[in-house]
C-alpha cells in the first residue's frame, strides 16, 4: 500500500487581535511520493511547517488546496483524471486572481469573473468527485473512517498526549472498540499482544499513564498507534521529549515494528541525526516550502541546497577532534506570514544571486536524482 | 595545573520529601581552573541542574537541602555565607544562563532594565550608565539595533535573540564563572550553532570559567576542554574531552556514547541488512529508593557480583582520568556514617514503597 501525496497547498488564517487576519503559510505547496515501506524523515527549523504537513495527511488540519492519494497505482487512471482537472482549475483560478487585482473593469468583466468563479467551483466539485475514493481530502465520512485506520499518528510529547484518566488497557483498546475491530476477550487478547510487541508487561494494562517514565508512555502511544494496524503512521517528534538511552531505544523498537507491521512511516524530527538513521529519503522543509528531497545516504553524502548544507554543518559532532568547516545560518527564520520575496531562502544563503530575489525556484530533479528548488546551487 | 577557581568538595544536595528523601547530588567533587570549559553531561534527573543550582545557593529550602560539602570560590567557601552575602556574589563573580529563554526572562520588564539590574546592584552606575551599557552588551553578543532593542520586552524577541539577552545579561558584570545549564537545548540547530560560537568567543575573549551542563553529547565534544559524566547523583567518569570520547572507561558513558545515531549513520549495514542502534536497557532508577552498591547496577552490561555489595570509589586511572567502577580498581567507596539514610531525620515516616515496574 503506498500514499503518494500528490500537491498540497494551505494558507492558515491567523487573526491576531486586531481582527484582520494575514496568512500564514504554514504549508506552501509540497510534492512527495511515499512508497510502501518506506521510511520518509521530514526535517526543518521549528516553525518550517513539518508537523502541519504531518497532521494534514491525517486530516486533523483541513488543507486548502491539495489532493493526498491512497493507493496510487490502483486508482492512476483516475488520479490522472483529478490531476488534469486541477490543472485547469488552477489555471482559471489564476485568471480569477488577476481580474479581481484590476477590479475597477467594466461590469462585462464582472460578469465574466463571476461565471469564471462557477466553473471553477464545478470543476473542484467534479475533481473531488472523482477522487472520492482515492484523495483522503475529498473523502467523505464513511470513506474517511476506513481511511482512518490506515493511517495513525505517534505523538511528539508522552506526557500530553495520553489521557490521565484513562487506563493503559482503554487508551491501546480504543481505537478497535471505536471501529468494532475487536469485541470482548479478543480485545483484551489484542491489549496484551500490543503491549508484548511495544515491550510493556502484561501488568502495565490496568495501570494509569502517570505511574510510566517517558520513555514508557511512548511505547505505549506506539502501541496505540498499532492498534488498527494501520499501514502508515505519522511520527511527530517521537524521540525528540526523550532522553540519549530511551531514544535509542524508541528508535529500534519503531524500526523493528516497520519489518513486523509492514509499516510506512513519515518520521518528523528535528535531529538530523535521527532523521538520518531511520529515514529511507529525507525531505528538507524551509518556510512551507520543500527545498531538498533524496535519499537519506546522499543527503549527507553530498546535499545540494545551501539550506541542507549549512544545516548539516551546524550539526553538532559527537568527536572533540572533528573540525569541520561551520556553515553558520545567521539571522532568524523569517516570519511565514511575510515570506521574503522569490526564493524564502534568499536573506541567509550565502550563494544568493540576483534572480534568487526575484523569482521563486521550482522543484526540479538533477542528475543524482536529488530534487531541489534552487536557482544557483552549489557543487554545480 | 594552574590554581583551582571554582572548587565543589564532597557536595550533597538532599531534598526532603513526604516519607523519602531523594538524593539529587550525592558527593560530586569538580575543582574548575581559570580560563576553563568544564562540561557536566548525564540524563534528566542525574543531579546535573541541581549541582548548579547548589553552585548558585538556589535550590529551594525546603524541600531541598545541602547537607554536606563545600563550595570554595578563591577560597572562599559559599555555603557558610549569609544570604546577604550570597546576593553580592550571584550575578557579579557567578552568573547563570538558563535552560529555557521563553520563561527564564521576566515577560513586564524591557530588557533593557533586566540587564541594568545587575549592573546597578553591583557596579554602582546610574541608571542612564547601566543603560548605556546594556546597548554596549546587546551589541557584543550579536544584536543588531541594540539603541531599540533594549527598549523592547522579550515577547517581542525570537528564542535565539532572547538566549542572547540571557548570555548578556550573565556576562553584564564580568563574572569568573559562568554556569551555562542547557543554554542551547530549546533552539534549533542553526540558532544553536550561533549561540555555541558567541559563547566560545566570549569566553575566550573574557578568559571565563564555563561550567557547561547539557545532556547533548556532541555540543559537549564541540565546546569543552573536560567532561564530568553524571549519573544518578554522583560522577561516573570525569577526564579530558579527548579520553572520554575517544576511550570512554566507564560502561555508562561507552553506552551513552554508543546510543546516538552519528550525522550519516544509517539503519542498513553495509550489506543492505538491517541493524540496531546500541542501548542501554532499562531506565534510570526510581530516586525514591536508595541503591546498594554501584548505582549502575540494573543497567550495566558488565556487572559483576561485587557490584551489588558495595559503591565504587572515584579514582584516577591514568593522569587526569578518574572513573568510578570496578572494572578499573576494588576501591570501595565510604559514606560518611552521619548521612547514612536509614539515620536520617526524615527516615521515621518512611513508608514501604510499592515496587513499580520498569522496563
Amino acid at each position: 500500500m503506498a500514499v503518494r501525496n500528490l500537491k498540497k497547498y494551505f494558507p492558515v488564517k491567523a487573526g491576531p487581535f486586531s481582527g484582520k487576519s494575514l496568512i500564514l503559510k504554514a504549508v506552501d505547496g509540497i510534492n512527495m511520493d511515499v512508497a510502501r515501506g518506506e521510511t520518509i524523515g521530514l526535517v526543518g527549523e521549528s516553525g518550517c511547517g513539518k508537523t502541519t504537513a504531518g497532521r494534514c495527511i491525517l486530516r486533523l488540519y483541513e488543507p486548502e488546496e491539495g489532493r493526498i492519494f491512497l493507493d496510487p497505482q490502483k486508482h492512476a487512471g483516475v488520479i490522472s483524471r483529478v490531476e488534469e482537472l486541477d490543472s485547469l482549475r488552477l489555471e482559471k483560478q489564476a485568471l480569477i486572481d488577476q481580474m479581481q487585482r484590476d477590479l475597477s473593469g467594466p461590469k462585462t468583466l464582472r460578469k465574466e469573473l463571476r461565471e469564471l468563479t462557477k466553473e471553477v467551483r464545478e470543476l473542484r466539485l467534479k475533481a473531488n468527485g472523482l477522487a472520492k475514493n482515492t484523495d483522503i481530502l475529498s473523502m467523505g465520512r464513511e470513506q474517511m473512517s476506513i481511511a482512518r485506520r490506515r493511517i495513525q499518528m505517534v505523538f511528539q510529547d508522552p506526557w500530553a498526549s495520553l489521557n490521565p484518566m484513562m487506563l493503559v488497557k482503554d487508551l491501546v483498546g480504543e481505537g478497535p472498540k471505536e471501529f468494532g475491530t475487536h469485541k470482548g476477550a479478543a480485545l483484551e487478547k489484542w491489549v496484551f499482544e500490543l503491549l508484548d510487541k511495544v515491550g510493556l508487561p502484561r501488568a502495565a494494562a490496568n495501570r494509569y499513564p502517570h505511574e510510566f517514565s517517558g520513555g514508557q508512555r511512548q511505547r505505549i502511544g506506539i502501541a496505540r498507534a498499532l492498534s488498527l494496524t494501520p499501514s502508515l503512521i505519522v511520527c511527530d517528534e517521537p524521540v525528540s521529549a526523550l532522553d540519549v538511552s530511551i531514544q535509542a531505544q524508541v528508535i529500534n523498537l519503531l524500526i523493528e515494528l516497520q519489518d513486523d507491521f509492514d509499516l510506512t512511516y513519515i518520521f518528523i524530527a528535528h535531529d538530523l541525526s535521527v532523521v538520518q538513521y531511520v529515514s529511507d529519503r529525507v525531505a528538507v522543509m524551509y518556510l512551507g516550502k520543500m527545498v531538498e528531497n533524496a535519499k537519506a545516504s546522499q543527503l549527507y553524502k553530498n546535499p545540494r541546497h545551501p539550506y541542507t548544507i549549512s544545516l548539516l554543518s551546524s550539526v553538532p559532532v559527537a568527536d572533540p577532534e572533528h573540525k569541520a568547516e561551520e556553515i553558520i545560518l545567521e539571522g532568524d527564520v523569517p516570519s511565514p506570514v511575510n515570506p521574503p520575496p522569490g526564493c524564502s531562502f534568499h536573506p541567509r544563503c550565502r550563494y544568493a544571486v540576483d534572480m534568487c530575489r526575484k523569482e521563486t525556484p521550482e522543484l526540479g530533479r538533477d542528475k543524482d536524482g536529488h530534487v531541489i528548488s534552487c536557482h544557483n546551487p552549489p557543487n554545480g | 595545573m594552574s590554581k583551582a577557581l571554582l572548587e565543589i568538595k564532597n557536595l550533597r544536595t538532599y531534598f526532603h520529601m513526604h516519607g523519602y528523601t531523594v538524593r539529587a547530588v550525592d558527593g560530586v567533587d569538580l575543582a574548575v581552573m581559570e580560563g576553563e570549559n568544564v562540561g557536566i553531561v548525564g540524563e534528566s534527573g542525574c543531579g546535573k541542574s541541581q549541582t548548579a543550582m547548589s553552585i548558585m545557593r538556589l535550590v529551594p529550602d525546603p524541600p531541598g537541602e545541602i547537607v554536606d560539602g563545600e563550595i570554595l570560590l578563591k577560597g572562599k567557601n559559599l555555603l557558610k555565607l549569609k544570604e546577604e552575602q550570597m546576593r553580592k556574589i550571584r550575578g557579579n563573580d557567578i552568573s547563570m544562563i538558563f535552560q529555557e529563554p521563553m520563561t527564564s526572562l521576566n515577560p513586564v520588564f524591557t530588557i533593557g532594565y533586566q540587564i541594568s539590574e545587575g549592573l546597578l546592584l553591583h557596579r554602582d552606575m546610574s541608571k542612564g550608565e547601566a543603560l548605556a551599557e546594556s546597548v554596549r552588551l546587546l551589541k557584543m553578543v550579536g544584536i543588531s539595533d541594540p539603541e531599540e532593542r533594549v527598549k523592547e520586552y522579550p515577547f517581542q524577541l525570537s528564542g535565539g535573540l532572547r538566549q542572547r539577552v540571557m548570555i548578556a545579561m550573565a556576562m553584564a558584570c564580568e563574572p569568573s564563572v559562568m554556569i551555562a545549564d542547557e543554554p542551547t537545548t530549546a533552539l534549533d540547530v542553526s540558532i544553536q550553532a550561533q549561540i555555541l560560537r558567541l559563547m566560545r568567543q566570549l569566553q575566550e575573549s573574557k578568559n571565563t570559567a564555563t561550567m557547561f551542563i547539557t545532556h547533548d553529547l556532541a555540543v559537549i565534544a564541540s565546546f569543552t576542554q573536560r567532561v564530568m559524566v553524571m549519573y544518578a547523583g554522583v560522577v561516573v567518569e570525569m577526564a579530558s574531552v579527548g579520553d572520554i570520547f575517544k576511550q570512554p572507561l566507564h560502561p555508562y558513558t561507552q553506552g551513552l556514547l554508543s546510543s546516538i545515531p552519528v550525522l550519516g549513520e544509517s539503519k542498513y549495514a553495509e550489506d543492505g541488512s538491517r541493524k540496531t542502534l546500541y542501548t542501554i536497557p532499562g531506565s534510570l532508577p526510581d530516586p525514591k529508593r536508595t541503591i546498594q552498591g554501584c548505582r549502575f547496577t540494573s543497567r550495566c552490561s558488565k556487572v559483576m557480583k561485587k557490584c551489588y555489595e558495595a559503591e565504587p570509589e572515584l579514582v584516577f586511572t591514568e593522569k587526569n582520568h578518574q572513573v568510578r567502577c570496578f572494572l578499573y580498581n576494588d576501591q570501595v567507596r565510604s559514606t560518611p556514617s552521619h548521612l547514612d539514610v536509614s539515620s536520617s531525620r526524615k527516615s521515621r515516616s518512611r513508608k514501604k514503597k510499592k515496587g513499580k515496574v520498569r522496563g
